[in-house]
């Protein structure tokens, strides 16, 4: 009962960084039907601002609080969206009109770009975050919970929640699914389709920027690679939940999360990914519309 | 015009390739024809262990120097030439054949396995000895060459160490977990092989990625096992995590981890609290060895401070194992010096005491049992 707890417990926070990560893929493509390889390393970027803004304020002197954590945790998602519509602006709008594969290919590069770019501006090596979270917690039927879960799950909640009033409350949200519907009538009835698209990369962006931070928090380590096996394991979580669906993603994330974590537990640690993507291949095959994606034509 | 200045151009090039060529020359034979014993170096001096090749190699001028300072060998000085092996197979070939050509009398240098087996063999066919301070693949005292030294221990031997230390210290139940690198596989193997043997017993035996970050699932099974100790044998990325998330699911034991995990990054991944009592595995590096205070604090006073690296203690006993074979054998024929070094006999040097078995490889191995205390590594008892 307790190993079950816990590998469920264990699985919603990993499940968690999935879902954050998952809805950026998933909007992305809902809206412009581009798969964003590069989305991964934005979750990577979001990691190493995150890095970079807590050493100078813990470097400063002050010391990173809890206000500290969160101001740096909103800061970063600030940028790394604004660097999200960059992205969007030079490497994809232009291609906007032109054949898929085409824009693919560039979220390739896009990505190969990021990573080396990392490289070159924080080094290869693993950089240690400057801080050390709290292992406390409450032991709930014999598992192991600590704070630091507890909040990160919440926070992905709060911001999974704020999205999806976002998408179905405001002007904005309702000319995001305009959009996704048909973006020529879109255009012809006066929105400006642009100006959405970017807005859609800025919160995607802005989100696994998000789970960046805390996943860096989290575990204690950043690395300029961190982002491509993650990225794919959120391009999963998606196909899971049903590519284009907002609440499929989150769904995807949570579940491909801890099937993981229950896997990993089951056949040991190295055949971890190789659960994942079993499961990618299971529901290619069984299920291609994923969970939630039921109709193919109305996504978001 | 045009003409005129490309044919000038031409002229001086010839000339300028003239003139380098008499200064290779003048540098060959001044190297072959003098009075010094020449001892070649095979390190990577470039690429990426460039780090650890540069601080062997200053180690190993350090020794030199001492050694010419205080009169030299059979009332010769010692003089090094280096070649950039660059821990590359092909490139290893070509720098050993360049120190067979220059007629070296013995070889000190050996970082990477991979490289060092290729030179080995080029050593061997020229019956040149060689020791070999670092690499310490269990493949290359394979290959069963008379000329080949090796002066670190190998990985059978830190599996032992490791074996030793947990039956020393009651622990039984041991669970090992690797990660599918060949060289962390092969460590694991040796010590559940070592710890069977002692009477533990190994309850787990896992793989995980070297790119994971969560070993929630590993930590939550293990605690149900409960072993007494856990011996990590890969690198430090995952061992760093490892530690901080199996102290925070409380799971109970030692902790032990192999030399890929040997720096000080995993005390600062894993915490300096949680990486309290973390055990180490490894050759200790010359700031552990008790008696080489005189050693650290000469190799930082030549090199501007510098610490010396994970390797340097032992390239500067490769030199003076050398030396003082070179006054047994009381010549620098090869055959001669081959079976002076083979003879050593309870070699003082810093952290070990050399003598060779059968297979030319340490009698008693190097390793020691460091462990994390105040957020820094000590010797352990």
């Amino acid at each position: 009962m307790d190993i079950l707890v816990q590998t469920l417990a264990d699985g919603l926070v990993i499940g968690a960084f999935y879902s954050l990560i998952a809805l950026g893929y998933t909007m992305v493509f809902g809206i412009i039907k581009l798969l964003n390889f590069a989305h991964g390393d934005l979750y990577m970027l979001g990691a190493f601002v995150g890095y970079t803004l807590l050493s100078l304020l813990s470097g400063s002197g002050t010391g990173a609080g809890l206000m500290g954590i969160v101001v740096v945790l909103l800061l970063t998602m600030v940028i790394v969206g604004l660097i999200g519509m960059g992205i969007e602006r030079v490497a994809y709008r232009p291609l906007l009109l032109a054949p898929r594969l085409s824009i693919l290919i560039t979220a390739l590069g896009v990505s190969l770009f990021l990573e080396n770019g990392s490289m070159i501006a924080w080094g290869a090596q693993y950089q240690v975050y400057p801080l050390q979270l709290s292992h406390d917690g409450w032991n709930v039927l014999g598992a192991q919970i600590t704070y630091t879960q507890m909040g990160l799950v919440l926070i992905s909640a709060l911001l999974m929640l704020g999205l999806h009033q976002f998408i179905s409350r405001t002007l904005y949200g309702k000319a995001m699914r305009a959009i996704a519907h048909d973006q020529t009538a879109c255009h012809l009835m006066g929105i400006d389709v642009h100006k959405v698209i970017g807005l859609t990369f800025f919160i995607g962006a802005s989100l696994a920027a998000g789970a960046g931070t805390m996943a860096g928090a989290y575990y204690g380590t950043v690395n300029f690679m961190m982002g491509f096996i993650i990225g794919l394991k959120a391009f999963t979580a998606a196909v899971l939940g049903g590519i284009g669906s907002i609440p499929g993603a989150m769904l995807g994330g949570l579940l491909l999360g801890m099937m993981e974590t229950a896997g990993t537990f089951v056949f040991g640690g190295s055949w971890k990914d190789v659960v994942a993507f079993s499961l990618l291949i299971l529901i290619l095959v069984l299920r291609p519309t994923g969970i939630m994606g039921e109709k193919v034509t109305e996504r978001m | 015009m045009r003409k005129w200045t490309s044919v000038i151009t031409a002229a001086l090039l010839t000339l300028s390739l003239g003139v380098a060529g008499c200064a290779n020359q003048g540098q060959l034979s001044g190297a072959s024809g003098g009075e010094d014993i020449l001892v070649g170096v095979l390190l990577p001096v470039t690429g990426n262990n460039a780090t650890d090749g540069k601080d062997m190699q200053n180690a190993i001028e350090m020794a030199i120097k001492k050694i010419n300072d205080g009169g030299g060998v059979l009332g010769k000085k010692l003089k090094i030439e280096v070649a950039d092996d660059g821990c590359d197979p092909q490139m290893a070939t070509t720098a050993a054949n360049k120190l067979v050509s220059q007629n070296v009398v013995a070889v000190v240098g050996g970082y990477c396995s991979g490289a060092t087996l290729p030179s080995s063999g080029v050593f061997k066919n020229a019956n040149i000895p060689m020791i070999v301070p670092a690499a310490n693949s269990a493949k290359l005292p394979a290959q069963g060459y008379d000329t080949l030294f090796l002066i670190n221990g190998l990985t059978p031997d830190q599996a032992q160490t490791a074996a030793d230390y947990m039956a020393a210290n009651q622990a039984k139940k041991v669970a090992l977990v690797h990660d599918n690198s060949a060289y962390a596989k092969d460590l694991a193997d040796f010590a559940k092989a070592a710890v069977e043997k002692s009477g533990g017993t190994v309850v787990a035996y896992e793989a995980i990625n070297p790119e994971e970050k969560d070993f929630s699932a590993l930590a939550t099974k293990l605690k149900g096992i409960a072993p007494d100790a856990t011996y990590f044998t890969g690198y430090y990325a995952a061992g760093g995590l490892m530690v901080k998330q199996f102290k925070q699911k409380g799971v109970f034991g030692l902790f032990m981890v192999g030399d890929g995990s040997f720096s000080e990054d995993i005390i600062k991944i894993a915490g300096a609290d949680q990486a309290e009592g973390l055990l180490i595995t490894a050759t200790p590096t010359a700031e552990f060895i008790p008696d080489a205070e005189a050693f650290t604090t000469e190799y930082k006073q030549t090199y501007g401070n510098l610490a010396p690296g994970p390797f340097s203690a032992l390239s500067y006993n490769a030199v003076n194992l050398l030396a003082d074979a070179l006054k047994r054998a009381n010549s620098t024929d090869h055959d001669a010096l081959k079976k002076a070094i083979k003879e050593t006999k309870d070699f003082q040097a810093l952290g070990q005491t050399i003598s060779f078995n059968a297979q030319n490889t340490l009698d008693t191995s190097n390793f020691a049992v460091l462990k994390v205390a105040g957020g820094k590594f000590t010797l352990a008892k």
